[in-house]
C-alpha cells in the first residue's frame, strides 16, 4: 500500500518520496510508541488502562478508562483478555512504554498509547470524567464477519436447531480422541477434496481447538457455494463430550 | 504474434508488481519465465510454466500443514488452501499478513506448495527506503517532513506513528489533498508490513 500510494504521489509531481517499508510493526518492535485515535479512544472496543496511582484517576481521568496503578500491574497483567485492544495512559510515555513492554511479554499483542498522557488528551480536547474508580475489565470480543456465535452453535450440537451440521476440521488423532458427537469429521487439509460429504442446502458450522483452522475451511467452503460458518472458541474433547 | 504477446507478459507482471503494496493481492495463473535470446533482435523464449498463487497470507495451520492465501481483487477475491510438506522450500516465508508468492503443483486435484518466496515491493524509480533509526532520529530532530499512514482508517485510529496522518491507499486521490500543496517537500509512506 505504501509502494502504490508513493507511486501515485510521484505521479502528482512530489519530488522527494521515501517509504518506511517496516512500517508500523517494524516501529513497534523497535520499541517505540505508537499511537490510538481519539475516536477509537473514547468509542473503541477497547480495554483504556490509567497507570497512574488511583487517587490521580479519582480526581480526573479519560472516560471508561481502568484503573491499573503501574505497580500493581504484574499481578494484574495475566487477568487481562488476551484478544483485547489495550489503550495505556500513565504518569509519563516512558511509564506507559514500560507498561507496553511487560504486557508485550505476557502475550498480549493490540497496545498503543494515548498521545501525551492525559495533557495530551485535555489539549486534543477531549472529555474526561472524575469520581470512584473502575477496576473491573468488562470487554467483551466483537464477533468477526463470517464467525458463528457460540448460543447458535451449542444449539446444533444439543440437537434443537436441525438447520446446520457441525463440522470437524481438526486432525485425525484430535478427533480421535473425542468429538461432538453428531460432528461431521474432516481434517482441514482434506476439506477440499472431501467438501461432497456436506450437505449444500444447510449451514454448516465449523469448529476446530480455537477457531483459526476453522475460519481456513469455512473460507474454502463458502468459496465453493457452501454457507459455512466458523466458531471462535478453545474446544477441548474426550469422548463424546467436549467442552468449550 | 503469439510471440509478440509472451514477449510482453513478463513486463504485465513487473507492471502488477509496481501497482501492488502492502496488503493488495495480485493474482497470476501462470508465471512465465522468458529469456531474451542473444544475437540480432531480441527473443522470447519459453522455458517454463510455474503455476503460482501471489498475494497476502491469511493463515499458516501447521497442526493441519496449510497455507491460507488471498488471491484476486475486489469481486474475483478469495481465499485458496494451499498444502506443504516438508519438502516445501521457504515455508518460513509463509507469514499472516505478509504477501508472497507460492509456487505450486496439482497433486490429487489439490494444489501443494512447492517453494514459498516473500513478494517484496518494489519501490518507485526515485523513491527509497527509510530504516527505523533514520525515521526516529529525523523526528526527534524535528525534520519538516509529512508523515503518510496508508493503512485503511480502522488499523490507524488503533495504533499509528507519532505524527502520522491518514490516507487509505485505495482514497488516495480522493484525500491527496491532504498532502503539502508544496511539492518539494519530503513525504515518507508506510503501512502494515515489510512489502
Amino acid at each position: 500500500m505504501s509502494t502504490s500510494s508513493a507511486g501515485q504521489a510521484k505521479k502528482m509531481g512530489y519530488k522527494n518520496i521515501r517509504v518506511y517499508l517496516d512500517g508500523e510493526p517494524g516501529w513497534d518492535k523497535a520499541g517505540y510508541p505508537t499511537y490510538a485515535a481519539k475516536g477509537f479512544i473514547s468509542k473503541g472496543n477497547i480495554v483504556l488502562i490509567d497507570l497512574r496511582s488511583a487517587e490521580k484517576s479519582v480526581a480526573g481521568r479519560i472516560p471508561r478508562a481502568v484503573s491499573i496503578p503501574y505497580a500493581t500491574l504484574n499481578e494484574k497483567v495475566a487477568s487481562l483478555p488476551q484478544k483485547a485492544p489495550f489503550v495505556l495512559y500513565g504518569d509519563t510515555t516512558d511509564q506507559a512504554m514500560s507498561a507496553l513492554k511487560d504486557m508485550h511479554e505476557a502475550g498480549l499483542k493490540k497496545i498503543s498509547l494515548v498521545q501525551g498522557n492525559l495533557d495530551g488528551w485535555i489539549k486534543s480536547g477531549g472529555e474526561t470524567t472524575s469520581g470512584p474508580v473502575v477496576t473491573t475489565i468488562e470487554w467483551k470480543r466483537q464477533m468477526e464477519k463470517g464467525e458463528v456465535s457460540m448460543a447458535d452453535f451449542l444449539n446444533v450440537t444439543n440437537g434443537k436447531a436441525t438447520d446446520a451440521v457441525i463440522l470437524d476440521v481438526r486432525n485425525k488423532d484430535e478427533s480421535a480422541e473425542g468429538k461432538f458427537k453428531n460432528a461431521i469429521s474432516i481434517p482441514l487439509d482434506q476439506v477440499g477434496n472431501r467438501m461432497g460429504e456436506l450437505p449444500k442446502d444447510k449451514k454448516i458450522y465449523i469448529h476446530c481447538t480455537t477457531g483459526a483452522r476453522a475460519d481456513m475451511a469455512a473460507k474454502e467452503l463458502n468459496n465453493r457455494g457452501y454457507k459455512a460458518f466458523f466458531l471462535v472458541a478453545d474446544v477441548k474433547c474426550k469422548a463424546n463430550d467436549c467442552t468449550i | 504474434m503469439k510471440k509478440t504477446l509472451i514477449k510482453f507478459i513478463p513486463f504485465l507482471i513487473m507492471a502488477s508488481f509496481l501497482t501492488t503494496g502492502c496488503t493488495q493481492t495480485g493474482t497470476t495463473p501462470k508465471k512465465l519465465i522468458a529469456q531474451h535470446g542473444t544475437g540480432s533482435g531480441s527473443r522470447s523464449v519459453l522455458l517454463a510454466e510455474v503455476p503460482v498463487y501471489m498475494g497476502n497470507v491469511a493463515d499458516v495451520s501447521k497442526k493441519a500443514k496449510v497455507i491460507a492465501i488471498e488471491v484476486g481483487k475486489g469481486e474475483a477475491a478469495k481465499t485458496i488452501l494451499v498444502k506443504f510438506d516438508d519438502k516445501t522450500k521457504g515455508i518460513e516465508n509463509a507469514v499472516p499478513g505478509h504477501a508472497s508468492i507460492i509456487n505450486y503443483e496439482m497433486r490429487g486435484g489439490e494444489p501443494w506448495a512447492t517453494v514459498v518466496k516473500p513478494k517484496l515491493a518494489k519501490l518507485p524509480s526515485g523513491v527509497t527506503e527509510v530504516k527505523t533509526a533514520e525515521l526516529k532520529t529525523m523526528m526527534d530532530k524535528g525534520e519538516k517532513f509529512t508523515l503518510v499512514d496508508s493503512r485503511p482508517a480502522k488499523r490507524f485510529a488503533a495504533s499509528n506513528l507519532p505524527g502520522a496522518i491518514n490516507i487509505p491507499s485505495d482514497e488516495f486521490e480522493k484525500q491527496a489533498n491532504m498532502l503539502p500543496e508544496n511539492k518539494d517537500e519530503l513525504l515518507v509512506f508506510y503501512c502494515g508490513g515489510p512489502t
